[in-house]
């Protein structure tokens, strides 16, 4: 069940051909690599000056990567509004049965995850669409690698704060 | 393209995140505990569809308006295996991968302001800190300037 709605969700073989055939369709029609991370590096360059913010890479994907990014909040938007109407909310299911922490709380813990994925993709040259689906399918050695060092650093991660930190 | 392809792709694959529990904390927080299977076959199916579509597409080597079809593997060093690491971490801790972070902010989930200000920060740092790290990480050269803007 989703935290959306207690949504029953998609079956995953459902889904997983969805995604499959969005990647294969925008490389197809639009010849772009599908990866969601780098278009952070797009909504950087608008506040920051620094070089690694001017290259090739980011000037010529600003064009199709901020609209992709505003469509993932649209579809999030119609996704929620579709079915059973849109709310901002805060519940986090697992999260606020083990710890009951507030809103002001969540930011917090939220924000620090958030530097670990900005600074982590930003290292590894890719997050869980550019290296582990667009990556992985290409047999890119990169990819390989950098899914592996995340899924592990995931596993580790969720079983310290709740198989450690959340069950003392 | 015009923009609006982009915005109905983006659509599209931020509804699909949204429903298959890949933008669901609980969802991310039971794969990584082996507690249910549904992301690893979300995961394992794109793959499964994704690699042999991207092999018939390399061989025609055209995209559908006729134009080289252009595939650039990501360089490879060692901030792919420490940056999964850092990302790894935060995966866990947010329940959220960057596209999710999106599609949980467009579901009306508030503490996703959050992490999208922890990513921006964070990513932020990196190309500020690039010019010290990347001699000691071997990270590939930036390219600039090249015209093609």
């Amino acid at each position: 069940m989703l935290i959306l709605h207690e949504l029953t969700p998609l079956p995953w073989w459902l889904a997983g051909t969805a995604i499959g055939a969005i990647t294969l369709l925008l490389l197809w029609v639009t010849n772009q690599r599908l990866g969601i991370s780098t278009g952070f590096e797009n909504l950087c360059a608008l506040a920051l000056r620094a070089p690694y913010f001017r290259r090739d890479e980011i000037t010529r994907g600003r064009a199709w990567r901020l609209p992709f990014l505003g469509g993932l909040v649209l579809g999030g938007l119609l996704s929620a509004a579709t079915s059973g109407g849109w709310r901002p909310f805060w519940d986090l299911g697992m999260f606020d049965a083990s710890f009951g922490w507030g809103p002001a709380g969540k930011l917090a813990w939220m924000f620090v995850g958030g530097l670990f994925i900005g600074f982590g993709t930003r290292l590894a040259g890719g997050c869980t669409s550019g290296h582990g689906i667009f990556g992985i399918s290409n047999l890119e050695r990169a990819s390989v690698e950098s899914t592996l060092a995340f899924m592990a650093a995931g596993i580790l991660t969720t079983n310290l704060v709740y198989r450690v930190w959340g069950a003392s | 393209m015009g923009a609006w392809v982009y915005l109905i792709f983006g659509t599209a694959f931020g509804w699909v995140l949204s429903r298959s529990g890949a933008a669901d904390y609980d969802f991310i927080q039971r794969m990584f505990l082996f507690e249910s299977f549904q992301l690893y076959g979300i995961l394992g199916t794109a793959v499964a569809v994704t690699a042999p579509g991207l092999w018939l597409l390399k061989r025609a080597g055209r995209t559908a308006t006729g134009k080289p079809l252009r595939v650039t593997p990501k360089p490879r060093h060692p901030g792919n295996v420490l940056g999964g690491v850092l990302f790894g971490i935060g995966w866990s801790i947010t329940g959220m991968c960057p596209g999710p972070i999106l599609v949980n902010l467009g579901e009306g989930k508030l503490y996703a302001v959050g992490a999208l200000a922890g990513v921006l920060v964070g990513a932020g740092a990196f190309g500020v800190l690039y010019p010290r790290l990347s001699g000691a990480l071997r990270l590939p050269k930036l390219e600039l300037g090249t015209g093609d803007g």
